[in-house]
Formats: structure tokens, C-alpha cells, sequence
């Protein structure tokens, strides 16, 4: 099972990695459209709707990747105090309960959705350069996809976790800096809450 | 049950389920789409053909393509940029330099320094650590009392979702659908108030007991020429970016995304400069970044479906209808509403709070006569306490993390204290002059006059027509 979960965090956290990147088009191209407007008097067509694509397709694509980080944000002043045993029991129901409903939705209803722009080859309607949007509706059913294979690796892991008593680590990633320092210069008394 | 009960239970039930630890923006989605499925429901009608499904695709996609968020991971990126550039310790040291005579010194300094990194970066957790292993240290080593030590930092260093261009206000202009712009505008007054009064506090400590803040020893060898040359070199750069940033966005030269991706452009040559660029930190910054942007998004995600069906369900007019009858003065609704964010500040954080609760109150807002603009600068200054305000601020925590051994969780709670009441009294006055908010939104954005009107030119239509249109 570790083998399995291992797996498909690894590829969550590539397919987050890539997409990640986006924001350095984006920053780049957003540049590029200022110097072309303030600069060269001649403003491009297309720099809006890139934004908000490269914007989108970056979150969306990345949410698979946060999940298996777990840095989607908990409410979690009761459930940190939990021993890690209660913590998997009720994350193991919540996930078919609240996690797998709106991951279908996203497959399902989504692939419908893209598939009837993709049929028009449905572009923009904010410029006249025809940026096509039907690409972007599909990043929702990759989005899905990736989330039910994410999903289905921290099912895994609260397995585990209920067996074993404690939660299996995860593969090491970039961390935020305050996680860093605390880790270099801690003094490991009294962590974050 | 009736539907608006109904919602009324959706949004308890969710309140009770948050406490559940199951990330937030899937429990909003699962919400959605379950009292959704009620709402919608169709005896002839397929399960999977439930209206709710497609509702909340369609709600993913204007999340997806909307124009305000997308400057949310452009500021994220300048800020993990900035973060990342060796910066602070050089700032820090220029500016304990520059104001070796300010009484409180060393305080005043790393207020100063935390307002500016903060306001760069916008991510508290990492201002607060930052200066709690390069300020903390020098400070106490100075011999500076631990309380007001702590206390600078922490509170310092959570003026960054406060002071324009922080993260928070496009998050509340997005959820308020308030232009993003106007919000910048009508912030940086109190934001500056605040931080002045936070200095003010703490030089009338130093001048009062100057035991508590003794004058440190080791700046005493600049000359005015090399401590202006320091300045000059880490304050000016850093103070320089930021202005340029909220200028271009303040003046209209440039929508916020745009002066966002300058601004980290920005940030990247700063960084260069500093020589403190490497692959490995372009590659971390770009990795969080997605992370982040897509914690935040998520969350935008799962409330537009909540939203939507609590909307549905009629809970927005029954919210109004209970507080429409509880018969409040517009001062009575504000401190009600401001109380009730204070509270929901200990256990939530800002995001959450903002994206989930802020709808709710929306609503009211014009019938209270209260300028959304206005409420989001007092959420704004409001949600400064739901860092510092124990048993639950996140700044105390982040510093405990990495303090030396001697200072207590305790003392540090303590030090964050006179900073929340300062927290109040700004908001206190923020309402008492609502000049501070609608000043400067006033002077950059104020209408243009009505062009005068000739009855005579054929070819002018009156504009009386548009009026009665109304």
C-alpha cells in the first residue's frame, strides 16, 4: 500500500511541480504585455486571457499536489489534539463524505461541460484574437482526476494510519520558510498549536 | 423545514463540521453540493442529472477565469521572491543604525523593518520567524525587555496582510466584489495609523522607563555619511519596489496583476542585486507559490458553491430578516459584526473567515448604510487580533518556534497584549474618522463632473433620459 501511495504522491507532486511554473509565464508575459503597452504604444490581443489561463490551470492543477502536502487549510484546533488513530477514523469518513462527491462532480459534470465547448472549439469572448477557452474547461476533469487519485492515496494513508497508530510521512518537498527555520532553530517545546 | 431554515442549518452544520479538521474547502464543496442536491431536486429527473452538478462546475470555471484572483499568486510569487533575497538582517541593521537616537531604538527599528517586509512579502509566518532569530536576539542581548521585545515582532510582522498590497484586501475585494484599487486606497491611511501608533507606543515606553529599552552599544561607531549610506543601500531598494508597486496601482498606470508581476520582477533583480539568487530559491518560490494560490483558490471554489445555494435557499434574506429585526443602530451592527470576526478569529484564520462569513454579513451592509468599502477596512485592521490575540495568535506561536529558551510562550502572549488594545483603538478611530478611509479613495478616483449641457446642440442627447431610466 505505502508503494501505491508513494506513487501517486509522486506523481501529484510532478503534475503540481509542472503547472507550478506558470506563474513564471505568467509574471513574465504580464511584463511583457506592460512594456508593450507603456513602452511600444501597441497593447497584445491576447495578454488578458493568457492571464487568467495560466492563472487557473496553475491552481487548479496544483490542488491534487496541496492535498497530498496536506496544505489545504484545516480548522483544526480540536483535531490536532486528537491522537493520530481518531484524526484517521474521522478523516477516513470525511473523505467519502465530503471529499469524493464534489471529485466527481468535477469528473462527470466536468468532462460534459468541456465537451460541449470542445465541440464548438469555443474561444474567448474577450478579444478579438479568438483565444480558444474550451483547454482550460478540460484542466476541471484533469483536476478531477488528479484529485480522486489523491483522494484515494490519503484513503490509503488513514488506513495505515489506523492500523499503525501513526501517520506514514510523507515524501520531503519544498517547505514554507517559517516551517524551515523552526526546524534549523527550534527549540521543539512549544511548536505551532 | 422551510428552505431558509434550511440554510440556516447548512451554515451551522458547517460550522460544527469545520471543528472536524477535514480541510475547509472540500467540506464547503461536499456542503454545496449535498443541501444543493436537496434544493434542486427532481422527482423525474436522473440522480446524476441534478442541477447542483453543473452549478457547481460552472462556479469552479468563474473561479477559474476571474480577473481579480489573479494577482493573488503574482503577490504571492514577490513575496516568497522577496523573502528569499537576504534582505532583512541588511535592513534591520541599516535602520537600528539610522535611529540609534530614537529613544527605544532597536524596537523601533524592527517595527519598521517588519511593516516594510511584511507589507513586501505578505506571509507572516515567515516575517515573524525571520526577525525572531535576527532581531529577537540583538534585542534581548541589548538587554531590551522580553514583553515589548516579542511584542514588536509579532505584531510587526502581521501588518502585512494589512498595509496595501496585501493579499487579505483582493481577497475581501473579490468575496465583496469592491474594486481592489479603492480598497488599497482607502487602507493605507489606517494601515500607516496603526503602524505609527505602534511606534508612538513604544517610544513613550522607552521614554518613560528607558530601562526597559537600553540604548545598544555596537552602532555607536557610524558616521552620519556611512549610516546614510547604509540606509540607502538596504531601506531605499526594498521601500523603492513597494512604493512603485502600490503607485503604479493607486494611479491607475497599471491593473493590480499587472503591478503585481512588476513587482515581482521587481523582486527578482533586488534579488540579483543582493546576490542572494539561485536556481534552488526561484524553484522553491515557484513550487509555494502554486501550493498557496491553490489553498486560497480552493477555498474560492468551494464557497462560490456554498454561497450560491445558501443564496438559493433563501438563508441571505433570513439573516437579514433576524438582524433587520433585532432593530440595531448602524454603530450597534458594526461593533456586533466586528466582535463577531474577533471571535471567529481565534479559531479560524483570515482566509476563512473572509471567504465564508464575509458573504453573510454582505448583505446587511446596505441596509446598516455601511460603505463595503469601509467595512472591509475595519475586517481588515479587525483581523490584525485574530494573529495576536491569545490563547490562539498565530504570530506568538511562530516566534515561540524559534525563540532562545528563556522566553515563554507566556511572555510573549503578554507582549502581544497592549498591540491588540492598540488594534482596538485604531479601529475605534478608523470609525470615529472615517475620513482616514474615504480621504484618499476621494482624492485619486472622485467622479468626474457632469459635463455642462447644451439644449440647444442637436447633437448632444440629454442626458435626462439616462435618468429617468433608472
Amino acid at each position: 500500500m505505502m508503494k501505491w501511495i508513494k506513487a501517486i504522491d509522486i506523481f501529484c507532486k510532478s503534475v503540481g511541480h509542472a503547472f507550478a511554473w506558470c506563474i513564471l509565464v505568467l509574471t513574465a508575459s504580464t511584463c511583457f504585455e506592460v512594456f508593450m503597452r507603456y513602452v511600444l504604444n501597441s497593447p497584445t490581443a491576447w495578454a488578458f486571457d493568457m492571464s487568467y489561463m495560466l492563472y487557473g490551470a496553475m491552481f487548479m492543477m496544483s490542488g491534487a499536489y496541496a492535498v497530498v502536502r496536506g496544505s489545504h487549510v484545516r480548522g483544526d484546533f480540536l483535531y490536532r489534539n486528537w491522537s493520530p488513530r481518531v484524526q484517521a477514523r474521522v478523516d477516513l469518513v470525511l473523505f467519502f463524505l465530503f471529499y469524493f462527491p464534489a471529485v466527481f462532480a468535477m469528473i462527470y459534470t466536468g468532462s460534459r461541460y468541456a465537451w460541449t465547448s470542445a465541440k464548438i472549439l469555443e474561444s474567448s469572448a474577450n478579444s478579438p484574437a479568438g483565444v480558444p477557452v474550451w483547454p482550460l474547461k478540460m484542466i476541471i476533469v484533469a483536476t478531477g482526476v488528479m484529485l480522486l487519485l489523491a483522494g484515494i492515496a490519503e484513503v490509503m494513508r488513514c488506513v495505515i494510519c489506523m492500523r499503525d497508530g501513526s501517520w506514514p510521512p510523507r515524501s520531503g518537498d519544498v517547505e514554507e520558510l517559517d516551517v524551515v527555520l523552526a526546524k534549523q532553530h527550534g527549540n521543539h517545546e512549544g511548536n505551532k498549536p | 423545514m422551510s428552505d431558509p431554515v434550511l440554510a440556516l442549518v447548512m451554515l451551522g452544520l458547517f460550522i460544527a463540521l469545520i471543528f472536524l479538521g477535514f480541510p475547509i474547502a472540500f467540506t464547503l464543496m461536499a456542503m454545496g453540493i449535498m443541501f444543493g442536491f436537496y434544493a434542486y431536486y427532481l422527482p423525474e429527473q436522473a440522480f446524476l442529472d441534478n442541477r447542483v452538478f453543473y452549478l457547481f462546475t460552472q462556479n469552479t470555471f468563474s473561479v477559474m477565469n476571474n480577473d481579480v484572483l489573479i494577482s493573488i499568486p503574482l503577490f504571492l510569487f514577490m513575496g516568497y521572491i522577496i523573502e528569499r533575497a537576504n534582505i532583512l538582517d541588511r535592513l534591520f541593521f541599516s535602520l537600528q543604525v539610522g535611529l540609534r537616537f530614537v529613544p527605544g531604538s532597536m524596537a523601533v527599528a524592527a517595527l519598521v523593518t517588519c511593516a516594510l517586509f511584511a507589507t513586501a512579502t505578505g506571509i507572516v509566518g515567515a516575517v515573524v520567524t525571520l526577525m525572531g532569530l535576527i532581531a529577537l536576539p540583538s534585542m534581548l542581548k541589548a538587554g531590551y525587555d522580553q514583553k515589548i521585545a516579542a511584542g514588536v515582532i509579532t505584531a510587526g510582522g502581521t501588518l502585512g496582510i494589512l498595509i496595501p498590497p496585501s493579499i487579505l484586501l483582493i481577497v475581501y475585494a473579490a468575496t465583496a466584489s469592491v474594486s481592489v484599487v479603492k480598497l488599497y486606497a482607502a487602507t493605507l491611511l489606517p494601515g500607516f495609523l496603526l503602524a505609527g501608533l505602534y511606534i508612538a507606543y513604544v517610544v513613550t515606553r522607552a521614554v518613560l522607563n528607558p530601562s526597559l529599552c537600553p540604548r545598544p552599544k555596537d552602532v555607536d561607531g557610524y558616521g552620519v555619511i556611512e549610516s546614510l549610506l547604509l540606509v540607502l543601500k538596504a531601506f531605499v531598494p526594498l521601500a523603492a519596489l513597494i512604493l512603485s508597486v502600490l503607485g503604479s496601482i493607486l494611479f491607475g498606470l497599471a491593473t493590480p496583476s499587472e503591478a503585481a508581476a512588476m513587482g515581482a520582477l521587481g523582486g527578482i533583480v533586488l534579488a540579483i542585486a543582493y546576490r542572494a539568487f539561485t536556481w534552488e530559491r526561484l524553484r522553491e518560490s515557484v513550487f509555494l507559490t502554486a501550493r498557496a494560490s491553490a489553498m486560497v483558490c480552493f477555498l474560492f471554489v468551494g464557497s462560490a458553491t456554498f454561497a450560491s445555494i445558501f443564496g438559493y435557499l433563501g438563508g441571505e434574506q433570513l439573516v437579514k430578516d433576524i438582524f433587520v429585526s433585532l432593530d440595531l443602530t448602524t454603530l450597534q451592527f458594526l461593533i456586533l459584526s466586528q466582535i463577531i470576526i474577533f471571535i471567529l478569529g481565534w479559531p479560524l484564520e483570515w482566509t476563512e473567515i473572509i471567504i465564508i462569513f464575509v458573504p453573510i454579513f454582505l448583505p446587511l451592509l446596505k441596509h446598516f448604510e455601511v460603505d463595503p468599502l469601509f467595512f472591509g477596512v475595519l475586517l481588515a485592521i479587525n483581523l490584525q487580533t485574530a494573529f495576536l490575540s491569545p490563547p490562539m495568535a498565530m504570530s506568538a506561536y511562530y516566534l515561540k518556534g524559534i525563540a532562545p529558551k528563556g522566553l515563554e510562550l507566556g511572555t510573549i502572549f503578554k507582549g502581544c497584549y497592549p498591540f491588540v488594545a492598540i488594534v482596538i483603538v485604531t479601529l475605534a478611530l478608523t470609525y470615529i474618522f472615517p475620513g482616514l478611509v474615504h480621504y484618499l479613495p476621494d482624492q485619486f478616483f472622485n467622479q468626474a463632473k457632469e459635463l455642462p449641457f447644451d439644449p440647444n446642440d442637436k447633437s448632444i442627447v440629454n442626458p435626462d433620459i439616462f435618468k429617468s431610466m433608472q
